[in-house]
């Protein structure tokens, strides 16, 4: 299973959660697979999917997911620390781990060779870090949905390999205000 | 404490009720309240970049984010505030003690010191400048202009002004 696949089978969990989806190509293939106004897109600022939803989840009540890779999170690498210590239950963080930079040209990543994002989560505090394998991810992510009073860390063991994309013709300001349209805050769309 | 107080006081204020910081020594009483206070969100946080993302988020869900730090941390945050912050139009206020002013015992502090707010100039981030007390009374409305322009904006103070805290 490559990211894709896998971004096309969460479809079947993912309702009206709020998501914060990893620039490039995650952002890419999620828009052309489904796009919808709870969908934050990321247009740059690598390596902060997870940040941005961590301070989402701590201001709203809602569940939001942070839809981030493995190589983005080896850019921010702190993140995992403070979501150890700081995320709340409305919190997931779920890293599409294909071991390769996919939007740069799948160089490979240091997930591919040594690095465990499982026991650097694990060793950052973070509770509730479960490394599982594409197929088993939609099953993990509605059991951290379902969780009232745990946040998680979801580790997806894929394949790498993208489809042929073409930009989001969505601008910045237009993502932002339907994504905050859906939370309540803008009542001019 | 009183300097420390009349900051967080005009912050408020201004309307923001979200706090992170990267400590600096400057900032080390505004932490001691804000830990103490139960009317906004306060968490110290590893690194700058990642605070912009974490208040981006913050923003998202209708809080006003203030991220305190060193001016040293602007360096590290870079594109974070013009391909985040700027790009999705997000409010932030950057609370900087601008290290490197006169004052300032550590010589290492004066590189950063000298091209901050070129730095920010380049941004294009308004800034405001407390030197003496008086100053901090601009701090609430400069924090609300925040909010009314979606943009970041940066309040320095300098080294000397905290010697009356």
């Amino acid at each position: 299973m490559n990211r894709f696949e896998l971004l096309n089978l969460l479809q079947q969990t993912i309702e009206n959660e709020l998501v914060i989806c990893n620039i490039g190509l995650p952002s890419q293939e999620l828009y052309k697979i489904n796009d919808r106004p709870n969908y934050f897109y990321m247009l740059g600022s690598m390596g902060l999917a997870s940040s941005i939803g961590l301070g989402l989840s701590l201001s709203i009540d809602k569940n939001v997911i942070s839809i981030d890779g493995d190589g983005s999170v080896l850019m921010n690498m702190n993140t995992l620390a403070t979501i150890g210590n700081r995320a709340p239950s409305n919190y997931t963080l779920l890293i599409v781990d294909n071991g390769s930079y996919g939007s740069t040209g799948d160089q490979k990543t240091f997930t591919n060779e040594s690095t465990s994002l499982k026991n650097v989560a694990i060793g950052s505090g973070c509770k509730n870090v479960i490394e599982c394998s594409g197929e088993e991810t939609n099953e993990n992510l509605q059991k951290a949905l379902a969780d009232k009073n745990n946040s998680y860390v979801i580790i997806s063991k894929i394949k790498s390999g993208n489809v042929p994309i073409k930009p989001i013709p969505l601008n910045a300001v237009t993502i932002r205000d339907r994504f905050r349209k859906e939370i309540g805050l803008v009542s001019y769309l | 404490m009183k300097i420390s107080q009349k900051i967080i006081t005009n912050l408020k204020s201004g309307g923001a009720d979200f706090f992170l910081s990267v400590p600096c020594k400057l900032l080390a009483n505004m932490i001691t309240i804000l830990e103490n206070d139960k009317e906004i969100y306060y968490s110290a946080i590893p690194r700058e970049e990642e605070g912009m993302g974490i208040c981006a988020g913050a923003y998202l869900g209708n809080k006003l984010p203030c991220i305190m730090m060193q001016n040293t941390g602007i360096g590290n945050s870079v594109n974070s505030i013009v391909s985040l912050l700027q790009l999705y139009q997000i409010p932030v206020v950057f609370l900087i003690s601008y290290r490197g002013t006169p004052g300032e015992p550590v010589g290492a502090q004066g590189g950063m010191g000298s091209v901050t707010e070129d730095i920010l100039n380049t941004l294009r981030i308004p800034m405001l400048h407390c030197n003496i007390e008086e100053d901090l009374d601009k701090i609430s409305t400069f924090t609300n202009h925040a909010k009314v322009i979606e943009s970041p904006v940066a309040v320095l103070f300098n080294f000397n002004l905290m010697e009356d805290d």
